[in-house]
């Protein structure tokens, strides 16, 4: 059969024969070029391979900028010299590095270790020091004839206006370890470059760290530049803007100075961190001019770990700010009513065993929202047997107890601990007391929570019931302005208590405030509820940390009605939450809603000294 | 699916055996230039081209296997398909090295635009087809034009200028297989020159930079010059017989910029000398030359387009890549097909040839 659809394939077979012939005659070109190029040419590109002078010099870019919530620099970059030695350039490794350590004062095995290290790719210049002081560089300066290979450079240092503080929520940066680049995650990085290592330097690492730039020099026979040839512009990295306000992150550190612990305010409509304290702390600075080694050990060896991010990741009890859980689960399952009233005579026995109020003579037959005030212990035990263990895990649970926040973090975050007769029978292996439920009951024995999940707490309760996430970047923003990425409140879901309930704590922890254990956090002008608390320290852990004094709780919203800020202070080893801790909420309180007012107009008093 | 013993008997070893060949030698290849990094995930870069391998291996058993009767049937769906991933991407792609090419499916990332090559290809091939009757016809050759436009803008909008230029050569020679006369061909360049300044807006600065630099080197002899300087002295240094494996210090220093990917062949010619790049120029011959006979031999017009539209896809990159790394052509990104590293790359060119392999084994059956 003949193919009738196929009659203009004659033409086209031609076509294709043709094109044979054209790729013939390509290759062919290409193939006389490599002639060209490898046997003309060969032995002239062989040499100019071997001598090769040119030189790529990585151009840092600058890391955007931290800003607080209103727009303020809390984080930037200042210039600083850098001294970089080129492998290539280098005859002895060791005689070099005797010498450029003899001039920066630094120990030259670490120095010939790191020009080592650079060795497989001669071209790049080695960082061998950062920081460096004016007189040293103008010493290298001096001698540059005898130091072949050294170059000094000025690169953009990261500064933390504020030293150590918030330094737990803004990370630091340093320069990318050995170790780093040998994980994939890491791959496109260069030793040498910086990188952030935690907090939201590392979070948002991709987006403040810019696009490097790299300039091609050539250089002479000691390394010393002759001439730019190209040199590829860095793209600074973007601006980040925090939820943090700096004004309050400043009145917390400064209230809470000296102390060990942490403060967190959120905004309870959002999950907004608007501070975030950690004690003790840290200077990043350090880092970003690279710590010494023994800074580093000092540092890592404090046995008060101000590493540690406490916010985030140290676990204590409660105390009595679980009675807020105690409270909700006894009028959720109707054990407790408003009306509810337990005697207290200063103690409370259980068969053979007696429990303390800490006040020694007992705070006589009170009800629910006094009990709540006064944080009576022996109210709160029977309430505890009364309501049951299961019921109050049931709402601990439900208010994000024993698990994670899930914020967005670099580092673990610890998930606390809300005990039940199950666990305690699978992990002890022993069974359920009802001792355990009444010391439960005031937030001690075996539970665990971190500051971050009991403000995400209170934010609940102040806010009608919604457990927010918490975050702390607001937007990315490039250098003009323009919004790269922008975040929004994360709901995680809402908390299943009646509206009656949550009113009832509100209440409860307004009474707290008013007329109750946390006076100490009353403000001229605003509302405050609140929820004093005191953490014993058990033998154990005092015998490790030779401290026997209690922790201080102390948590609030305000103003009552509409809340803007949810707060949670804790102070190590500081004694009673109401005396130690209440005063730093009101402190960051003031200075959310202003000096007293009276204050103010005494201050601005039109023509006073006329 | 249609097999049997015959069909097997008729796998076309010339193609099959050089394809293999090129694959080998670019996994070698990277694995060598990556010898003294200091990077341990770029010193196992070639184990992952090796999947990739792999996994165009099995690309190309199934476009073999495949009638690519089917893909006609399905030409314009395909089409549609890698238009809309392109438009994805252009909306909400992954930002990689300053560019927008990448999506993410699970843990792999794929770039759609390499897959339009034969998305391209296909739809061309299909459409032509489909107006046999009056091929070579002027206005037959406007719409082409027209189909191919879309995705070339979007490829150069993200920005990557040398698949869309790599786009429009494949439109223009599969035209000029139908009938498209050089007085056309003339037209369309007229017309081409009158959207110039519309596509100069496009580039990024970078690309302009290129393609001024290429147009009057003396511009900037050592700025974007750089790399075709180095990559002629890689070149060159190799000589007669090569530095050997572990000796091509032009490579192995880094002065040579990308040298897994784009100037993969510099890297090789710096260490086998004149003779590999022979070996390597006569491997693409011999591979181009019996894929263009197949397109002869196609039982129709769509296998003898496809046939014809995927080996002008590699020669294209093929003559663009080597120009480059020669300096005889500007420096764009087109990868060397087989050869350089990547994975949507490798795995689009072994399914074209595993469809030109699917042309030859169907010439005899209706």
């Amino acid at each position: 059969m003949s193919r009738p659809w196929f009659s203009p394939t004659p033409v086209i077979q031609g076509r294709i024969h043709r094109t044979t012939l054209l790729v013939t005659v390509a290759l062919l070109l290409l193939l006389m070029r490599f002639w060209y190029l490898q046997i003309l040419e060969g032995r002239y590109y062989a040499t100019l391979s071997i001598h090769n002078r040119l030189r790529l010099r990585l151009v840092e870019a600058p890391r955007g900028f931290i800003l607080d919530r209103s727009g303020a620099v809390i984080v930037e970059n200042r210039p600083s010299f850098s001294v970089y030695v080129t492998p290539a350039d280098i005859p002895d490794v060791d005689e070099a590095a005797r010498a450029i350590g003899a001039v920066l004062r630094q120990a030259p095995e670490e120095i010939a270790a790191r020009i080592r290290a650079g060795q497989a790719r001669p071209a790049y210049p080695v960082l061998v020091a950062r920081e460096v002081s004016e007189p040293t560089m103008v010493a290298i300066e001096e001698r540059k004839m005898n130091l072949p290979g050294v170059s000094v450079r000025v690169q953009p240092t990261r500064a933390y206006l504020d030293g150590d503080v918030a330094a737990h929520l803004l990370g630091y940066v340093s320069e990318v370890t050995q170790e780093q680049l040998y994980r994939d995650e890491y791959r496109d990085f260069q030793s040498g470059e910086t990188v952030g290592q935690t907090g939201v330097e590392r979070l948002f690492d991709a987006f403040v760290r810019g696009i490097n730039g790299r300039e091609e020099i050539e250089v002479d026979a000691r390394g010393r530049l002759v001439r730019f040839l190209d040199r590829l512009e860095p793209q600074s990295g973007f601006n980040l803007v925090l939820t943090l306000d700096a004004k309050l992150q400043h009145a917390a550190e400064k209230a809470f100075a000296g102390k060990r612990g942490a403060v967190v305010a959120m905004h309870p409509q959002t999950g907004e961190i608007l501070a975030w304290v950690s004690r003790p702390s840290y200077d990043p600075n350090l880092f970003a001019q690279r710590l010494s080694r023994e800074s580093w050990e000092k540092l890592i060896t404090d046995p008060a770990h101000p590493l540690q991010n406490r916010p985030l990741q140290a676990q204590y009890a409660p105390g009595s700010i679980l009675k807020l859980v105690v409270m909700a689960a006894g009028l959720d399952t109707g054990a407790l009513t408003p009306g509810t009233t337990f005697a207290c005579p200063g103690y409370f026995t259980l068969g053979a065993v007696t429990f303390d109020d800490w006040e020694k003579g007992g705070h006589g037959r009170q009800d629910l929202m006094q009990a709540v005030a006064h944080s009576c212990n022996v109210y709160f035990y029977q309430a505890a047997l009364k309501t049951g263990i299961d019921a109050i895990a049931r709402v601990a649970r439900e208010f994000g107890l024993g698990q994670k926040t899930g914020i967005a973090a670099v580092g673990d975050e610890a998930a606390g601990l809300v005990p039940t007769p199950a666990w305690k029978r699978s992990v002890l292996g022993e069974s359920w007391y009802p001792g355990d439920t009444v010391i439960t009951g005031i937030g001690q024995g075996m539970i665990l929570v971190t500051p971050l999940q009991i403000v995400t707490m209170v934010a609940a309760i102040a806010n009608g019931g919604t457990l927010h996430r918490p975050w702390m970047v607001k937007r990315v923003e490039s250098w003009g302005g323009e919004v790269v990425a922008a975040y929004g409140p994360e709901p995680v879901r809402r908390v299943n208590l009646s509206p009656q309930v949550l009113e009832l704590l509100r209440q409860g922890m307004l009474g707290v405030v008013e007329d109750g254990t946390g006076k100490a956090a009353r403000v001229r002008g605003v509302q405050v509820a609140g929820k004093t608390g005191t953490a014993q320290v058990v033998r154990k852990e005092a015998r490790i940390s030779g401290q026997t004094k209690d922790h201080g709780w102390f948590v609030a919203f305000a103003p009552y009605t509409d809340p803007e800020i949810a707060i949670v202070v804790i102070a190590e080893n500081a004694g009673f939450g109401g005396v130690v801790a209440a005063p730093v909420a009101r402190a960051v309180l003031e200075a959310a809603f202003g000096p007293p007012r009276g204050r103010e107009t005494v201050a601005q008093g039109p023509g006073a000294r006329e | 699916m249609y097999l049997d013993r015959r069909m097997l008997a008729n796998i076309d070893w010339r193609i099959a055996g050089t394809t293999l060949a090129l694959i080998g030698v670019g996994i070698l290849t990277i694995w060598s230039a990556n010898l003294g990094s200091p990077s341990p995930p770029r010193q196992t870069l070639y184990l992952r081209q090796a999947l990739y391998a792999a996994l165009a291996l099995l690309g190309l058993l199934t476009a073999t296997f495949i009638n690519y009767r089917t893909i006609a049937r399905f030409a314009y769906v395909i089409f549609g398909v890698v238009l809309a991933l392109l438009i994805l991407v252009s909306v909400a792609g992954e930002v990689g090295r300053g560019a927008q090419r990448w999506i993410q499916v699970g843990g792999w990332t794929f770039q759609p635009s390499e897959f339009m090559k034969l998305a391209l290809i296909v739809v061309l091939a299909r459409y032509f087809e489909d107006h046999k009757e009056r091929l070579g016809h002027p206005r037959l050759l406007v719409i082409p034009a027209m189909v191919a436009l879309p995705p070339m803008l979007l490829i150069l909008k993200q920005p990557d200028l040398g698949t869309a230029v790599l786009l429009g050569l494949l439109t223009v020679s599969v035209l000029l297989l139908v009938g498209l006369r050089v007085k056309h061909l003339v037209f369309l360049t007229a017309a081409g020159a009158t959207m110039a300044p519309l596509l100069w807006s496009f580039l990024k600065d970078y690309q302009r930079r290129r393609v001024l630099v290429f147009l009057n080197p003396e511009l900037d002899p050592s700025g974007a010059g750089y790399h075709i300087a180095q990559s002629k002295i890689a070149v060159g240094s190799g000589e007669f017989f090569g530095k050997g494996l572990k000796a091509a210090s032009q490579s192995q220093l880094h002065f040579l910029p990308a040298s897994q990917t784009d100037f993969i062949l510099a890297v090789l010619a710096e260490q086998w000398g004149f003779i590999g790049c022979l070996v390597i120029l006569l491997l693409y011959y011999v591979l181009i030359t019996r894929g263009l006979e197949i397109a002869g031999e196609s039982k129709d017009i769509f296998g003898a387009l496809l046939a014809f539209g995927i080996m002008a896809m590699i020669t294209v990159q093929l003559v663009v890549n080597v120009g480059m790394v020669v300096g005889i052509m500007p420096v764009v990104g087109i990868p060397l097909p087989l050869l350089s590293y990547g994975g949507s790359s490798l795995v689009v060119t072994c399914i074209g040839i595993g469809l030109v392999m699917s042309v030859h084994l169907r010439r005899f059956l209706y």
